[in-house]
């Protein structure tokens, strides 16, 4: 398990999260490149079935990263996405695994390097958890339509 | 690439505008004016457009190569229709006055046809010999262009060093190579005029204590860009030029032909190169090796914008730049390594120091060249005593002759974003009396009729950026292309070099036209800044604008991942394949638009506030101003005088009295925003107003905020406690109000950055160095006796400020040094002030008694205002509270949220005349946004499927805008002109019969897919 390297996917919103991202990498700021992200306009997009489904292809962790509480561009996308991400966190809970791998992270536009530790913040827990379930073969995956 | 055709029409022409130089002001300037509909014509004198900026490697304080960011600007869109070019073209004479000019333009010879030219480099391969475009270190060819995304993208030929032209010629495919070419002169009739020409660079080569251009490794600040440049000369290696080597030890001088007395020396500072030369020093450090060395050699460090202060300190602590302050005395050149000494004292020793370098870099700054004075009897205005062109107190822009407007380094020495403010006020100037042409007609009818997909199979085109360096120079942009092609329905993959030139997007709109592509896949840099460019491009073959997709592989990978370029080679791959999946599954799409609000809403009535305010009320814009308080006038009412000694209190007193006799201005005052919603161009705000606190709503399409900041007043040296402590606010009315008090003083002791530049209030406050060279000078005419010492830290006169600094030195004024450890100490007994405080080149603490205690304490952002009108109008602050804009160099006064605008203070603390051009520039950009009638919506809105809708209300409970309601057949129907695109409610809705167009669950689904299920 030394060189476990995991897969991550970030749902970033557009307005902050992308934004701090692109900021990370013109600061030159260092993150750990297992993290790819998926840009959303916001937070509140992402629906429990996209971080459910990103588990199931094969991702080790999943996060979900909006602009500062209060600060959201659509008033409250971010704070219906906190919900979201509780709800997938207690699906997990009840199937048996680590609900840690998955979290609902804010941040604001400018904060580069917030984006940058909190990514490696995140990559790290996984490593310590491992592999996803699935892809460790100890759950076959039913048919999901 | 396809040109839009324009209407002749011409020659009625003084309708139009002509921008002379086509640097980053000017292009800003002719944009803004294009972009608000009117006529422009652009000239510039080199063979294209760009100017200083795109000769420089990264800018600071984001050290971005911010070339990738202006260059898109400058290429092929609807908006040329309003704008012409003409490179090599200077101005002759300018006859008649304004509303009515006639412009005498010289065209010189390209010997190109650029209809013809497609930029193919052909003739420089062959043909490499000479030289014509210098700064120094760059190979030139006889055809020349400067840099990849030039505009127009085409060569010019120096035929001074051609041979035989017919062998040229016959290496040129495109048959585009002219023998004859000739001079061309015209007249044409012109309305107004914006001077944007830049001035020349110092050449430190007359210095002979500086090597005398001798060295080979002493180079200038601009020669050292070009080094580190992707497009230099040694393709962004950082190598001495005497030996190839990367140098391990390098050291910058500061002030190198400013802020001097010497012969070769000007007065002023240049304003720029502490920034400069920091951003060189950092960068240096983060794209080369750490362990390189670098020493700044300073007098003092001008860090005084916005923000800047931070940058220095991250370049001291983080980056370990040594910084020394002292003018070194002289560099000698080791005749064998080429390396070279540098001589130089320490204030605080008495002794010379000498230490070796491998290379030196000399900051020098800007110099009023023959040009400029040239330009300025050609054009009848009137320059200052450096030959910079003279403007009024007021208005930075406006030149002594009528109709004829600034912007830039012809004005003053300035950065970036300085121009950029200056650009947009001279162009809102300009466009004052002139008419928007074709209001009516639309942007869109100039591209192909969109080509049908639905139905049709994919074929996908690749195409990747090697950005020059920022990706190529990472990851292997080859094997991304090899790895593409294992897609089987990718058409087209090609790496394209800088994607954003107008090389690239002609290669990509024939491949796209070539292999009959439907879907685009542009790996490269951040969508946020390049989509629409590209959008744009699968517009002009025919395309919907919503079949391409945008990988992020610079900003997100390889800028990010640089140190690992094993994990940036796969982290490319899996997001490459991330937007191929995804966009197979993009559709085309319409967008909404509706008519536009043309009222304009301004909070805060200061002076920033009222200027815009009378110049969009001016434009025939119904305009309301909120202030606060029960009057209007701001910050303003408690300054008397500026430094050039006008009237501030006069100048407020006719900004009042025009806007309240102004028919489109409604001024509220003692009125406070409660609400805000709307979009860009439909924006409501709620106010309560009067004493009664009445309720009203206002709409408005465009919002510039101008609250301002507040006169800091930290508890310091006893100010607040002890009497005869004052702020050089107060000092400035005793000034005008007491001056038998001032004139019966002995000493006054002013002390700089108070509450400034500390821990808890990091940056400078950029005004308190004029301000105290303007009180003291005002104290030195009351009574010359008067001693006045100056405790400061670095003074921070920048550009013609240094006029006033000599002369309050020149009249005996003391400037003591202080450090932040070193921090002077306050007594009083019996009504006299002790100053007790450590003075660096007697090496002892000194103790000056003092009748009176000036602070410079400088000005705070307004947290409360600030803090409520971000959260009203979503839009984000600095760390130190002020409103952080869209582009901290390029868009300086714009928000992210478009249609809003910030200036004055609201933005960084400045002086007024700063201020008044700011919102110039504000309203300038406020009347680009107003010119376009109606708004686009874009086509991210949520679409209902009434066959799957259950009319359970969640969307309704859901959306934070209130717009979904279930409506007479039963389905909740969700007005795509109200929506806001969030996708909340495509979330939340259970039956999914809600799908957030450009986002829709299958398209998100396939970029799982894309980045689980085919790579390995």
């Amino acid at each position: 398990m030394e060189n476990y390297e995991p897969e991550i996917v970030a749902f970033c919103c557009h307005y902050c999260a992308y934004t701090a991202a692109d900021m990370a990498g013109s600061k030159r700021i260092s993150y750990p490149a297992n993290v790819k992200i998926i840009r959303v306009p916001c937070t509140g997009k992402v629906d429990a079935i996209h971080i459910m489904k990103a588990l199931e292809k094969g991702a080790d962790g999943v996060y979900v990263a909006g602009c500062l509480e209060g600060d959201c561009h659509f008033k409250t996308g971010n704070a219906r996405a906190r919900l979201r991400v509780a709800r997938v966190q207690k699906i997990l809970e009840d199937l048996g695994w680590e609900k840690e791998r998955v979290a609902m992270i804010n941040m604001s536009a400018g904060m580069g390097e917030r984006f940058a530790k909190t990514a490696f913040e995140f990559t790290e827990k996984i490593k310590s958890l491992g592999p996803n379930p699935i892809s460790q073969g100890k759950i076959e995956v039913q048919a999901v339509s | 690439m396809q040109k839009l055709n324009k209407k002749d029409d011409k020659q009625s022409g003084s309708e139009r505008v002509l921008v002379i130089g086509g640097g980053v002001g000017g292009i800003r300037a002719a944009l803004d004016l294009a972009e608000s509909r009117r006529d422009v014509l652009l000239i510039d004198k080199s063979y294209s457009i760009g100017g200083l900026m795109t000769q420089l490697d990264r800018t600071f304080p984001t050290n971005n190569c911010d070339l990738c960011t202006v260059s898109p600007f400058l290429s092929a869109s609807g908006r040329e229709r309003y704008l012409d070019i003409k490179p090599m073209t200077r101005i002759e004479e300018l006859t008649g006055q304004a509303g009515n000019f006639t412009a005498t333009l010289v065209t010189e010879p390209r010997y190109i046809d650029i209809d013809k030219c497609t930029g193919c480099g052909e003739c420089v391969q062959k043909f490499p010999e000479a030289v014509r475009f210098t700064p120094g270190l760059d190979p030139r060819a006889p055809t020349c262009m400067r840099y990849p995304q030039a505009t127009p993208y085409a060569f010019s030929i120096d035929m001074a060093k051609v041979e035989d032209i017919s062998q040229i010629q016959k290496v040129c495919k495109a048959d585009a190579i002219l023998s004859h070419d000739e001079v061309q002169k015209t007249r044409i009739k012109v309305g107004s005029v914006v001077l944007s020409v830049g001035a020349e660079l110092f050449d430190p080569s007359v210095l002979d204590n500086y090597g005398g251009g001798q060295c080979q490794n002493i180079v200038t600040g601009l020669e050292y860009e070009r080094i580190m440049s992707a497009s230099g000369p040694f393709q962004g290696s950082l190598v001495r030029v005497s030996d190839n080597k990367q140098p391990k030890k390098i050291a910058w001088i500061q002030c190198v032909g400013s802020r001097g007395i010497n012969e070769a020396d000007v007065p002023y500072c240049s304003g720029v190169c502490c920034m400069y030369a920091l951003k060189e020093a950092m960068v240096t450090k983060e794209r080369f090796e750490e362990d390189i060395e670098t020493t700044i050699f300073y007098m003092d460090m001008r860090t005084h914008g916005k923000d800047y202060e931070r940058y220095f300190n991250r370049a001291k602590d983080e980056y370990k730049v040594r910084m020394i302050r002292s003018r070194p005395h002289s560099i000698i050149e080791n005749s064998s390594t080429k390396d070279l000494s540098i001589t130089y004292a320490l204030e605080e020793e008495a002794v010379q120091k000498t230490e070796d370098f491998d290379m030196v870099v000399l900051s020098t700054g800007f110099r009023a060249g023959k040009d400029a004075t040239d330009l300025a009897s050609k054009l009848g205005i009137d320059l200052n005593e450096h030959n910079f062109a003279k403007t009024d107190h007021f208005n930075s822009v406006k030149t002594s002759r009528p109709g004829v407007y600034v912007c830039g380094v012809y004005e003053s020495p300035k950065d970036i974003p300085e121009t950029m403010v200056q650009a947009s006020a001279a162009a809102l100037m300009a466009s004052a009396n002139l008419p928007v042409i074709c209001a009516d007609e639309k942007i869109e009818d100039f591209f192909p009729r969109e080509r049908d997909v639905t139905g049709q199979e994919v074929k996908l085109g690749v195409f990747v950026c090697d950005c020059g360096i920022d990706i190529g120079g990472v990851v292997d942009v080859g094997k991304l292309i090899d790895y593409v092609k294992t897609n089987s329905d990718v058409a087209v993959a090609k790496a394209v070099g800088h994607g954003c030139s107008a090389e690239s997007m002609a290669q990509i709109e024939s491949l796209i036209l070539e292999h009959g592509v439907n879907r685009v896949v542009i790996g490269g840099c951040s969508p946020r800044t390049h989509e629409s460019k590209f959008q744009d491009l699968l517009r002009r073959v025919g395309l919907n604008r919503y079949l391409v997709e945008i990988v992020n592989l610079r900003d997100q990978n390889t800028w990010a991942h640089r140190g690992q370029p094993r994990q940036a080679q796969e982290k490319a791959c899996k997001l490459l394949q991330i937007g191929i999946s995804g966009v197979r599954k993009n559709r085309p799409l319409m967008e909404n638009t509706l008519p536009m609000s043309q009222n304009a809403l301004v909070i805060g009535g200061g002076v920033t506030g009222m200027t815009s305010a009378l110049k969009l009320a001016d434009q025939g814009i119904l305009t309301y101003i909120i202030e606060r308080a029960p009057a209007l006038g701001g910050l303003a009412r408690s300054i008397r005088k500026t430094i050039e000694g006008e009237d501030v209190g006069a100048f407020v007193a006719r900004l009042v009295e025009k806007v309240m006799a102004h028919e489109n201005i409604h001024v509220m005052t003692r009125s406070i925003v409660v609400d805000h919603s709307g979009m860009p161009g439909l924006f409501k705000t709620g106010i309560q107003t009067g004493l009664r606190m009445n309720y009203m709503s206002i709409d408005h399409g465009v919002t510039i905020l101008a609250t301002g900041a507040l006169a800091n007043r930290p508890g310091e040296y006893g100010l607040g406690t002890l009497d005869g402590v004052v702020t050089q606010l107060e000092l400035d009315f005793m000034l005008e109000d007491d001056t038998e008090k001032i004139a019966a003083m002995d000493q006054v002791v002013m002390i700089q950055c108070v509450g400034s530049r500390e821990e808890n209030n990091p940056n400078c406050s950029r005004i308190c160095c004029q301000a105290a060279m303007k009180n003291a000078l005002r104290i030195k005419q009351i009574n010359p006796e008067t001693q006045v010492f100056v405790l400061y830290r670095d003074i921070r006169t920048y550009g013609f400020q240094e006029d006033y600094y000599r002369e309050a030195r020149n009249l005996g004024v003391k400037f003591v040094r202080y450090s932040l450890n070193t921090k002077p100490l306050v007594t009083q007994e019996d009504g006299r002030f002790y100053v007790r405080v450590y003075d660096f080149i007697l090496g002892q603490k000194i103790e000056i008694e003092a009748d009176c205690l000036a602070l410079s304490t400088g000005l705070v952002a307004d947290d409360e205002t600030t803090e409520d009108l971000a959260m009203m109008f979503h839009l984000p602050r600095t760390l130190d509270h002020y409103f952080l804009e869209e582009h901290v160099k390029l868009r300086p006064v714009d928000m992210a949220v478009r249609g809003v605008f910030i200036a004055g203070t609201i933005h960084s603390p400045k002086t007024i005349r700063e201020s008044v051009t700011q919102a110039l520039a504000a309203a300038g950009r406020a009347q680009t946004l107003l010119a376009k009638k109606e708004i686009n919506l874009g086509a991210a809105v949520v679409r209902v499927d009434k066959d799957k809708c259950a009319s359970c209300l969640v969307c309704v409970r859901a959306c934070p805008f209130d717009i979904p309601f279930i409506n007479a057949d039963g389905y909740s129907q969700i007005d795509p002109d109200k929506c806001q695109g969030c996708g909340v409610c495509a979330a939340d809705c259970p039956a999914k019969a809600i799908q957030l167009l450009t986002y829709e669950d299958d398209q998100i689904l396939a970029k799982l897919d894309g980045l689980f299920e085919r790579v390995n």
